[in-house]
This record gives C-alpha cells, structure tokens and sequence, in this order.
C-alpha cells in the first residue's frame, strides 16, 4: 500500500458524516464609490493609487519616481523604459532595477488589493524592483474578493502565477513597529485609467 | 505547578517587559476587531468558513485527490507524508535529486512541526529562513514565540544586539526601520544565492490544483523568483474546494491575523514556469488521527491566523516560550493535547476559560470549550494534578453537608484574622506575586438572609425600575 492509499484509508475510517458546502445566502459588502474605496484602502495599505485621465504614462512616471533611473517596462507606451525585463535570461538581473511599470486586471475595494496576472517572464520584478507603478483599467473595480473570484479577468483566464498585491512589501516584526520594503517593492502605486 | 506555570513565572518576573507582550497583543486584537466591525457580514462570514471547512473535512479524501489530479495535469508533481520523517525524507530526496545547498524557505508551522529546517541543516543544507521574525529567531537559536509574529516576545535591543553581532550593523543602533533595512540588504544575497525556493501553503485550491501563499513582506515570492525548484509542504487539512472558497478565507484571515485587510500578497502558484519545477508535499503526520476525533476534529478547520492567541489574557501575559508544544495559546494547547496528552498537558491550565478565543476564531473552532473538554479527560488518563484533585475531594467532603460547610466558612474567617505572613507564606501555593489571600465576608449570604437582611439591603439601593430588582422573598 503507498503512502497516498494509506492516508485515504484512514481519512475513509474517520467516517466523518458529509456535510453541505454552505449557501451563499449572504450579499457582501457594496461600496457607494468603490473607485474612492479603492483608493482609500491602497493608502490605508501604504500604497498610493492614483486616477489618471489620458495623461500618458511616461508624464505621470516622471511625477511619480522623478529619481528612477533603471525602469523596466513591457509596455510599449512607457517610452521612458531603459529595461525590457524580457530580454534577460536571468532574473537576477532585475533586482534593485528602480521602477517596474506593470499590468494589474483588477482592483479590489475592500482591501486596495490589485490582480496580477504574471504576463512577463520573471515575476522577480514584481518583488526585485524597487518602485512598482501598476496600470488597472479604471472599469475594473470590484467590491469585495467575492466579487474578483468571480470576474472574468479572473475567473475565465489561464496563468502560470498571479497576485493580489496590496500595497508595497512591509513588516513589523522588530517590536510591531512598520516598515515598509521589508523584501520586496518599497513603493507601489497604481493607476487606474 | 503545571509546565505552564512554572515557564511562566520566569516570563512575568520581568514586570515590563511583560507588560508590553501583553499591549502589543491586545492593540493587535484591537485592530482585528475594528476590521471585523468595518464589514457587515462579518459573522455570515465566519460562518461559511466554518462550513465550507467542515464541509471538506467531511469529503477529505475527495479534494486531495481532485487538488492531485488538477495540479499534475498543471505539471506540479504531488507527494504524500504520513508523518514527519517521512515528509523530511521527500523533501531531501528532491533536494538530492536536484542538487544545491542553498535553501531560501519561507515561513511554515509545518517544517517547525517536523523538525524540517535542522534535518536539511544536518545534511548540509543552508535552509535559510527569509521572513524577517523567522530570521530573526532562527539567528537567535530560539524558537518562534507566535506563529504569526515570531519575534513578539524580542525586544528592538536585542534585535540590534544581534545584528550588530551577526551583520556589524551600526553599534547601539536599535530602529526598527533601520534594522529591517539591513536584513534586508543582508538577505538579498540569500535570494540571489538561492538555489532551492521552498514555502508553506496557506491554501490549496482543489478544482484549480493551485495553492495560494499569504505573506506582507514578499520573501515568498522574492524566494521562488529565482531557483529552478520550489518546494511547498502542507498539512492535509489545507485543501479547499474552490476559488470561492478562497475568497472567503483571504476576507478572514489577515483581518483576524494582523488586523489588516487582506496580507500584502496573496500568490497564487498554478503552473510552474517554463524549465522549473514545483513540488507539493501533502502531509499527514496525525491529522488523520485528529479527524477521527468527533471531540476534537474542529481544530482542523484552523486557519492559522493566531488571532486565538492575540486575545488570550494567559498568553499575552505569559508568552509563547512558556507552552511545551511548539504552537503556544489556545490553538497549541489544543494542537498539543492532540498531539500527546501525555507530553502536552502541561499546557491546559494555562486558561481561563474566558472562551475570548472561540469568540474570534475566524473558523468558529471552540477552542476554549474544548479545552475545557481536555481538563475532563485528563483523569481518565491519569494524568490530573493530584493536588488539584485533593483539593476538590476536600471541597466535595465541604460541601456535601451544611455543618461541614459552614464549619469550614467559620474556620476560614478565622485564618483571615491571623496575622498576614501566617497565610501569605511560600508554603501556600495561592500566596504568589501580587497575590493575597482573600478575605472572608464577616456573615455569610444564608445569615444575612435569615436576618431579612438581604431584601433590606437591596431595597435601599431599588430604583425606579422594578422589573430589574424585582425580589422573591
């Protein structure tokens, strides 16, 4: 008998009674502004989360992370990208790169928590990278997790990796004291346009 | 004097410190409870955890398999542990089979359960813990104090002792911002350097044969950016049905963890990346036992949050160090007596049946009811304090009979009178630290009340209100 039948005979000799997935029967939390929501909860996270309205990207970089240098971008409409963090073959590389400006699907109101489908080689840059400035269809704001399991930008969609990422890296393991950078990106921001 | 106890006294001897243990625990709690208050559903919430748990507790065997399935069909390759030697043993043989010596692991109850760090070590592994708690302890060679925050019972000098000794940080230098910053820079050439990623799992998504880990600070998914293998252990019971699932649990969790709305990151690992591989390792190591237990089989619904030990007024006031098993509070106390009454009973006691901890377990586990169930059991296992038990006997003998019991009242008002130290003397095991004997009321309530005192007495302070002090004469 393998080790996996083993533990199935004994799960089996449990005899649990089966019990019902539950109900639903409970409507999650609405938000009036979920925009507003979104906003106030990236910021209450450590993040920032800002409306862009046909700014181009580059322009609100350039207001953003003045400082950055190294910026790795797929997107074709950053122009201001030094890096294309597809080109490399080793992910080490985009450690410590300045900016990394990637896509999110969705936005979370409840917990400014934004989807991240992994649409580019390394996910290292999503952690490696100092500043991540993520661009969220404005549209895309949903209420609650409830509410993003079951979006399409979630639900119907296949990936090797994803995220929701809410607000930058922190800790507060030295006497509950916050820190933000604990590993990953000191700074995040989204846009949402 | 329990296990508990006797560790305790040498916590609460440090009268500050134990202080703030106690106020740091308790402005988590009370952060954890302004979340819950902020969402309306919060308790139908709580609810559909418990029953989405039970429910695939009671089709157990069901989900693993269909989690096997899914994530082999999505490359994952899937191994099953019956107990800890045999999950160490996996985990070496694929590290074996792949080669390297450099580990970057982040933080898991499981590989603390198993003893998986110092089998890797032996065997010339650096597993190299990556949160920053977990690191922390680990350069301190103590073990995690809390399983959400493992460094809660250090103080920030004896953070920047230890860094200044290990990585000779700026000397005196104790900023939490400052000290995080370089672990930090110091970590970093740990990740790069990893050849081996491995992490727990917080859940596993049976019908997307995914698994999601929850951190803040990133290190797991900083961990798997760079080796070709990843490794990922779990306890059986962490298999849930569906997405829908998961997104009930990541609206409970960091909530009641931290008190924050969700963690930072919540990764989900589906597939692995072209030319790597991700290992799942299912582990048993007792739960079976434990789901056989209709008593106790709760405890397998637990998310592992900890907010059961922000809450307990035994804990923050004692600390993780003082429990014998490995996870301390309420959920170690359960966890243990599971585990080994024999062992871990020493750990009951340390509750005072407040019940806080049921009340905001995001599963709804009854943690204080059974470990009221647990001090029951103990006698049937011989295992109950025989002091304890003597004392009851001679409260029984009391009680039984009206002469007996007022006799002894008569003889404890006289102890009272006696002069303070003949008493409140080491020799009393009630006499403690900030512990006096208790007075006796001059005349008992059966006195006052044969006097018509007792209907007097609360007739002077009656107010307008007479349904509320209504008397029976």
């Amino acid at each position: 008998m393998t080790t996996k039948e083993r533990i199935l005979r004994r799960i089996a000799d449990a005899r649990m009674p089966a019990e019902a997935y539950p109900a639903f029967d409970f409507t999650p939390q609405r938000f009036e502004d979920r925009t507003a929501e979104f906003i106030r909860q990236t910021e209450a996270a450590g993040g920032r989360a800002v409306l862009a309205d046909g700014a181009p990207l580059d322009e609100l970089i350039r207001q953003l992370y003045p400082d950055a240098r190294r910026i790795a971008s797929r997107l074709a409409e950053v122009k201001s990208a030094t890096i294309d963090p597809d080109a490399t073959d080793d992910a080490r590389t985009l450690c410590d790169v300045d900016l990394g400006v990637v896509e999110g699907l969705l936005a979370v109101a409840e917990n400014g928590a934004v989807w991240i489908r992994q649409n580019i080689r390394h996910k290292a840059l999503y952690f490696g990278a100092t500043a991540l400035l993520i661009v969220v269809p404005r549209e895309a704001v949903v209420d609650t997790m409830l509410d993003a399991v079951g979006h399409p930008a979630f639900a119907d969609a296949d990936f090797d990796y994803g995220c929701f990422m809410s607000g930058p890296s922190k800790t507060a393991d030295i006497e509950q004291a916050l820190v933000f950078g604990a590993h990953g990106p000191i700074s995040t921001t989204v846009v949402l346009r | 004097m329990s296990t508990h106890s006797r560790a305790a006294a040498r916590f609460v001897a440090d009268a500050a410190r134990t202080a703030w243990h106690d106020g740091a625990l308790w402005t988590v709690r009370a952060k954890r409870d302004r979340m819950a208050q902020s969402v309306p559903e919060w308790e139908a919430l709580r609810a559909a955890s418990s029953a989405i748990k039970r429910h695939t507790l009671s089709h157990l065997g069901h989900y693993l398999e269909l989690f096997e399935r899914n994530a082999s069909a999505n490359g994952m390759q899937v191994h099953w542990a019956a107990d800890a030697d045999e999950m160490n043993r996996i985990v070496g043989e694929i590290v074996a089979a792949h080669g390297g010596r450099n580990l970057i692991k982040s933080k898991s109850m499981l590989s603390e359960e198993c003893g998986l760090t110092p089998y890797l070590l032996a065997r010339g592994v650096d597993a190299v813990e990556s949160d920053l708690g977990e690191r922390i302890m680990q350069l301190l060679h103590r073990p995690p104090s809390h399983i959400v925050l493992p460094a809660i019972a250090v103080k920030r000098e004896e953070v920047g002792e230890l860094f200044e000794r290990v990585w000779h940080t700026a000397a005196g230098n104790s900023d939490p911002a400052y000290l995080t910053h370089e672990a930090r820079r110091h970590l970093r050439g740990k990740f790069l350097g990893a050849d081996i990623a491995m992490t727990g799992v917080n859940f596993a998504i049976a019908e997307a044969g995914a698994f999601a880990v929850c951190t803040n600070e990133g290190n797991a998914d900083l961990g798997t950016s760079f080796p070709d293998l990843h490794i990922a252990i779990m306890g059986l019971e962490k298999v849930i049905p569906d997405y829908r699932a998961l997104a009930v649990f990541t609206r409970l969790l960091a909530r009641s963890a931290t008190g924050q709305p969700v963690t930072t990151y919540t990764s989900l690992y589906r597939r692995p990346a072209a030319g790597k591989q991700i290992h799942v390792v299912i582990v048993d190591n007792g739960r079976t036992e434990s789901l056989a237990n209709e008593a106790h089989r709760n405890m397998l619904k637990c998310l592992r949050c900890g907010a059961c030990m922000n809450t307990c007024p035994v804990y923050r006031r004692s600390g993780g160090a003082t429990y014998s098993y490995f996870i301390p509070g309420p959920l170690g106390i359960n966890l243990g007596m599971l585990r080994s009454p024999e062992r871990y009973h020493g750990n009951v006691s340390a509750c005072s049946l407040c019940y806080s901890c049921s009340e905001v377990c995001p599963a709804k586990i009854d943690l204080g009811e059974q470990i009221y169930a647990w001090r029951q059991e103990l006698d049937g296992e011989g295992l109950a304090d025989a002091r304890k038990k003597l004392a009851v006997k001679a409260m029984n003998f009391a009680m039984r009979a009206p002469g007996r019991f007022y006799g002894a009242i008569a003889l404890g008002r006289f102890a009272g009178r006696l002069p303070h130290g003949v008493l409140n003397n080491r020799l009393n095991p009630w006499y403690g630290s900030g512990r006096d004997m208790p007075r006796f009321a001059p005349r008992t309530f059966d006195a006052l009340w044969k006097a018509g005192l007792v209907r007097k007495a609360c007739g002077t302070s009656d107010d307008s209100n007479p349904e509320k002090h209504r008397q029976t004469p």
